[in-house]
This record gives structure tokens, C-alpha cells and sequence, in this order.
């Protein structure tokens, strides 16, 4: 596992057409024994001249298979498998309802498990009671903090608990994300308690930081500065795993993504090539010309979807346009720009719409039952031009288990 | 890393309405006692009691108001005393984990690294510390005013009165506790510590009604705390066993409960 944090990008097309996935299926199956067991022979090395060496970034922090949970007769989530290496930030995106605070909420042992196994940090949750939880940070994706305490004295609080904090550790970060600690907790604003819910996850350095929804309620500068502290973290050698339903977001910060929609893992693949990020939604106004003539420019390229022209009612009135842009935006932009373009929006799509628009059926009743282990975790390319690794849909995996 | 995180936020985080307990505590009793002289004393209570219907009399346990002991048993320990702990006990039973849990605290608490045991036990330590600060406060009140009030009670019937009505409130409370983390619901776990309050008080005033009814004192547990009159007689170890051995039991119920559940938010 000795492979570079940022891989390169892959330069085959992010999802291969059928009849050429099995054939990726076996040659990655192949890369994967391959792979294990040069790992296991470099592991042994390793630990015959330092049981630490490399800790952080090798090994997997985070091991998922067949993790089920119901309530009752909802499955909220369906046997999902995935894993997460240390040292990396993982994307768990969806919509709501999806499945990600129930699997986030498992990790951390607030919730069991239905079935399935899990290996966080080496250990299974459920086993590793405090002493495990002590090594994770974690946001709640509800955060709720109401007491009447004041910041500084509920951040004390959980250093109590999972402690130690580097002194002035919890001043340093109140202060990049200006936070006033001196304040009774429940008289914060939702973004000030969510920096707050930030802060603790953070402030004690944990190995394994969880954060459900982290974002939510802060403004774009304090995003960015949040974007930030998780690169900082992972340079450090912490593992992240977040969960988002903003694509941009998740984009920004993780190396590798998950795709989950009503309780399954959908796709999985490196946040570079997922494919959920190219879909665009467009809507442009174009003056000086007639809707047939724009369909003419625009009808032949092959990124457009949905298309839909909208004529103004005389003859010379603007054109509105709208469309699905699936692929690289640069084609449509260089088309528009042979009009007189009035006005013009390209924009992230809801995840939910994405999500089903990409993964259909699979989304709602899911094929992932029968995935088999090994070749579920794509490996990254060992170097430049090494095969594919982009992200993978759920059913092209079929496999039994090792 | 310090000890007892659990029980430090929680006093921490409720020693404002502690002291609001307390004062109402100090008021009752301040308006309560020094009228014995008055009216129990010199027998014009018992003029008024004998003009009562004897049901109603003895449903409130005023049989003996005459002595200063039966006073202060019949108007603070067996009533308004055991009415404002139990209100106070049992919100805070039901607010420790099931409170906690509604309102989201438990879930990150728990994701900190608190086992969940050592949740319930902290919990449950500090229902006994806040209640045991009101009973001394409530003691002490009574101890202060025994002399101006000429109640002539003696400190080992006001030690065993207190640690008698710390036992029985602690029962509805750690009802409410032991609910709470069975259900994760506050609206159970108040409803359970108020329904074994209520039971307790209920059985005994009827069984006050009769000789014939006397039996039903085995089950009540403010029969256990009381029927031995402790302000006047003292200790009564057996029936004080199985007050705080219920609750202790009732701890356990908590703890396994929350161990074994998932928490929801």
C-alpha cells in the first residue's frame, strides 16, 4: 500500500461501457492479489525493523463489509462495503435519507450494526469501547448543543473525556475559525456552534476523524477554512471521513468518494474521475438569432442531454436554453460563443437528481447484495497509465466472497 | 484526563435550579414549623383534626400532628418535603439520559469515549448528590429550627427522617432513570418515576383507612420509608435496605439497558 496520496489521473474514460467491465473486473482482481500480497510481504518487512513505521499512512482505517442496519421492517442501510486508508479523506455523498448518519453513527458505536462487520482503527467498534472512541473525533450530522455552559468550558468537557489536548491547541483553532469560547454555548448562532462541534472533533488530534455533514451552517469563508484544517489533518497522517449531500463540497476535500442512495453503496471510485461531478446543469439566453439556429449548433454535441429551447415570442427575442451537460463543459462553451450569449448559468446539480439520473434503479433497489470482497476496493494506479481507476458501479463487481 | 466527566458537566450544568430547589425547600419549611407552637402544641390542632372526617385525617397522616415529630413528619417529610424531591428527583431522572439523549448531548458524550456504564453510573451519582445535598439542606433547616419551633426532635430522628425521604425519592428517581434508558424517551421516564411516586403515596393513604388495609404497606415503598415514624424513632435498617437496595437494582436496570440499545438522537 505504498502508493502515492495523490494519484495520478487516470486517463481512461471514468466509466468503461459494459462489455469492456468485465474484462476490468478480472485485470483488476488481478492487481488486487497482486497488490495484497506484495503488501503482506512488504508489511512483514516492515515490522521486523519498526512495528511503527508508516502507521499512519498504511493499513486501512476504516474496514466495512456487509453493514446492514433496519429498524423494524426500513432498512435504512443495505449491506453496504466499503474501506478507508489511512492517512486519506473519504467522501460519503448521497441524498438525504440516503444511509450516511446511520453508517457514520455505527462507526462510532452510538447505533449497532443489523449485520455486517466493521474494523475501525484495527478494531470493531462495538468491542473497542472507550478506548477506541478516544482515538476518533466525531460531528454529529444534528448537532445540537443547547447547554448553558460556555464554549470553552463544554470543549474542557470532552478534553476531559478524550483528552489530552495540546495546550492552546482549542485557542488556535477558536481563533482560525473566530470563535468566541466565552459565550454560553445555546446563545451561538447554528454557525458558531457548528465551529464549535468543529473544534472538539478536531482538537484532541485524533488518528480517525468522522464528521457527519460538517459544513452545514457555515458560510463559504468558513468553509474554505474548513477545506483547509482537513488537508492539514490529512498531511498530518489523520484518516477523515465525511459524509456530505453537496457534491463541491466533498469534491473539494476527499481523495475518494462513495456514492450512497437509499441504503447502498452505488458507486465508489477516486473523487478525481467520479463521474457525478461532470454532470452540469445549463441554462443560457441567446439573443440575435432563432431557436433553430442554436439547435443546429448545439444538437450535434454529444455531452448534451435534455435539451430544451425555448423561442422568445417575436422573431429577434432572446433564446432561452436548457440543458444537462454530462462530460467536459468546453465543447458546449465554444458553441455558445459562436451566439451572442445574454446570460448564462452552469451549475452543480442536486445530488439526489445525479445520483438517480446516473445510477437509476440500482439508487432505489440496489444490486449490491452479492458483492463480493477483493475487488470492491479499487486499487489507485501503482503509477501513470496503470489501468483504470475510476469509480465503479456497484453491479459490475460481482464476485464471491475470499 | 480528570475523573467523572459525566457527573461534572452535570452539576456543572444544573446547580442554578439546585439552589432554586433548595430555596423553595428553606421557604416551605420556614412557614411550615414555627406554627407548631401555635397550633400543635397547645392542642388546637388536634381540636381542628377531630373535627376532620378520620378518612381524610388519615389519609394525610395527621393522626399524630400533635407532637412535634408528627408535626414536622405530617406537613414537610410525608408531604410537601416528599412532594418537592420527588418532583425535583424525578426530572432529573428522566432528564440524565433520556434528557441527554433527546436533546443530542448523550450522542456525543458516548462518541468522546464515556463508556456507556460508567454513563449510567455517573448519572445516577449525581441524581444521588443533588438529592443528598436537598435532604441535608431540608436537615439542616428542620436541625435550625427545632429549638424556635419547640419540636423537640432529637438528630438521630432527623438523620434517619432524611436518609428515610432520600430513599424513597431516590426510588422515583432512579425509575426514571432506568426508563429513560430503556425508552431514550424523558416523557416515559418522568411518567414512570412519577407514576412509582404516586403508587407509593397512593397505597399508603388508603392503606391508612383501615386495619383490615394494612397489609398493602408491604408494597409501598413510602410505607417502607415512613410507617416506623423515623423522625421519633430512628433508623430503620431492614425497611432502609430495601428503599435504597431498589434503587441500587434500578441503577443496574439503567445501565444494562443503555449498554445493550442503540441512541438515537
Amino acid at each position: 500500500m505504498d502508493r502515492p496520496r495523490r494519484p495520478c489521473l487516470p486517463d481512461t474514460p471514468p466509466l468503461l461501457s459494459d462489455n469492456l467491465r468485465s474484462i476490468s473486473i478480472v485485470t483488476t482482481l488481478w492487481r488486487e492479489y497482486a497488490a495484497a500480497m506484495a503488501d503482506r510481504l512488504s508489511a512483514g518487512q516492515q515490522r521486523d525493523v519498526d512495528p511503527d513505521a508508516g502507521s499512519a499512512s498504511r493499513g486501512r482505517a476504516i474496514e466495512v463489509h456487509g453493514l446492514t442496519k433496519h429498524y423494524g421492517p426500513h432498512e435504512a442501510v443495505r449491506g453496504i462495503r466499503f474501506s478507508v486508508e489511512r492517512g486519506t479523506v473519504y467522501g460519503l455523498i448521497g441524498p438525504n435519507g440516503a444511509g450516511k448518519t446511520t453508517t457514520l453513527r455505527m462507526l462510532v458505536d452510538i447505533i449497532r450494526p443489523s449485520s455486517g462487520t466493521m474494523r475501525v482503527l484495527g478494531v470493531d467498534p462495538r468491542r473497542g469501547g472507550p478506548a477506541l472512541r478516544r482515538r476518533i473525533g466525531y460531528l454529529p450530522g444534528d448537532l445540537r448543543l443547547s447547554t448553558r455552559m460556555r464554549g470553552r468550558a463544554l470543549l474542557d468537557h470532552f478534553a476531559r473525556i478524550s483528552g489530552p489536548v495540546a495546550p492552546g491547541a482549542i485557542d488556535a483553532l477558536a481563533e482560525r475559525f473566530d470563535l468566541d469560547l466565552d459565550r454560553p454555548v445555546r446563545a451561538l448562532s447554528k454557525g458558531n456552534r457548528q465551529k464549535l462541534g468543529i473544534v472538539q472533533a478536531f482538537m484532541h488530534e485524533p488518528e480517525l476523524i468522522v464528521l457527519d455533514e460538517p459544513t452545514g451552517g457555515l458560510d463559504p469563508l468558513m468553509q474554505r477554512e474548513f477545506i483547509d484544517l482537513v488537508r492539514e489533518a490529512r498531511d498530518r497522517g489523520q484518516t477523515l471521513l465525511l459524509s456530505s449531500h453537496v457534491l463541491s463540497e466533498i469534491q473539494q476535500a476527499a481523495d475518494r468518494v462513495a456514492v450512497l442512495s437509499a441504503g447502498r453503496l452505488v458507486a465508489e471510485g477516486d473523487v478525481e474521475s467520479l463521474r457525478l461531478a461532470s454532470i452540469r446543469r445549463l441554462r443560457a439566453t441567446i439573443a440575435g438569432t432563432t431557436a433553430d439556429a442554436v439547435g443546429g449548433t448545439l444538437g450535434s454535441i454529444s455531452e448534451l442531454r435534455d435539451l430544451t429551447l425555448t423561442p422568445g415570442g417575436e422573431a429577434r427575442d432572446p433564446v432561452r436554453v436548457a440543458a444537462t451537460i454530462d462530460g467536459p463543459v468546453d465543447p458546449v462553451i465554444k458553441a455558445l460563443a459562436r451566439h451572442l450569449v445574454v446570460d448564462l448559468t452552469v451549475e452543480e446539480p442536486d445530488l439526489e437528481e445525479s445520483v438517480l439520473s446516473l445510477y437509476g434503479d440500482e439508487g432505489r433497489q440496489g444490486q449490491e447484495t452479492s458483492l463480493g470482497t477483493g475487488s470492491r476496493f479499487i486499487r489507485r494506479p501503482r503509477h501513470a497509465g496503470d489501468g483504470h481507476a475510476g469509480p465503479r458501479r456497484s453491479g459490475d463487481t460481482e464476485g464471491g466472497p475470499q | 484526563m480528570r475523573a467523572l466527566p459525566v457527573f461534572r458537566r452535570s452539576l456543572a450544568d444544573s446547580w442554578r435550579p439546585l439552589i432554586a430547589w433548595a430555596i423553595a425547600i428553606v421557604a416551605v419549611l420556614a412557614l411550615y414549623l414555627p406554627l407548631y407552637p401555635d397550633i400543635g402544641g397547645n392542642g388546637q390542632l388536634a381540636q381542628i383534626i377531630e373535627g376532620l372526617p378520620q378518612g381524610l385525617v388519615n389519609a394525610l397522616g395527621y393522626a399524630s400532628i400533635g407532637t412535634g415529630a408528627g408535626y414536622a413528619q405530617a406537613t414537610f417529610y410525608g408531604l410537601m418535603g416528599f412532594l418537592l424531591l420527588s418532583i425535583a428527583s424525578i426530572s432529573w431522572g428522566g432528564a440524565a439520559i433520556a434528557g441527554a439523549e433527546e436533546s443530542g448531548r448523550l450522542e456525543l458524550d458516548l462518541a468522546h469515549g464515556v463508556g456507556r456504564t460508567q454513563y449510567a453510573l455517573e448519572s445516577a451519582l449525581t441524581l444521588v448528590v443533588k438529592l443528598a445535598a436537598l435532604v441535608t439542606v431540608a436537615g439542616v433547616m428542620v436541625w435550625t429550627l427545632n429549638g424556635p419551633a419547640e419540636l423537640g426532635l432529637d438528630a438521630e430522628g432527623v438523620l434517619a427522617a432524611s436518609v428515610s425521604l432520600m430513599g424513597l425519592t431516590l426510588i422515583g428517581a432512579t425509575a426514571a432513570l432506568a426508563v429513560g434508558a430503556l425508552t431514550g424517551r424523558r416523557a416515559f421516564a418522568t411518567a414512570a418515576g412519577a407514576a412509582i411516586a404516586v403508587y407509593g403515596y397512593a397505597l399508603n393513604a388508603i392503606a391508612n383507612q383501615s386495619e383490615r388495609l394494612d397489609w398493602l404497606r408491604n408494597a409501598s415503598p413510602y410505607s417502607w420509608a415512613f410507617e416506623s415514624a423515623p423522625l421519633a424513632e430512628g433508623f430503620d435498617w431492614p425497611r432502609l435496605a430495601l428503599l435504597w437496595g431498589i434503587s441500587a437494582a434500578l441503577v443496574a436496570v439503567a445501565a444494562v439497558a443503555l449498554r445493550r440499545r442503540d441512541v438515537l438522537g
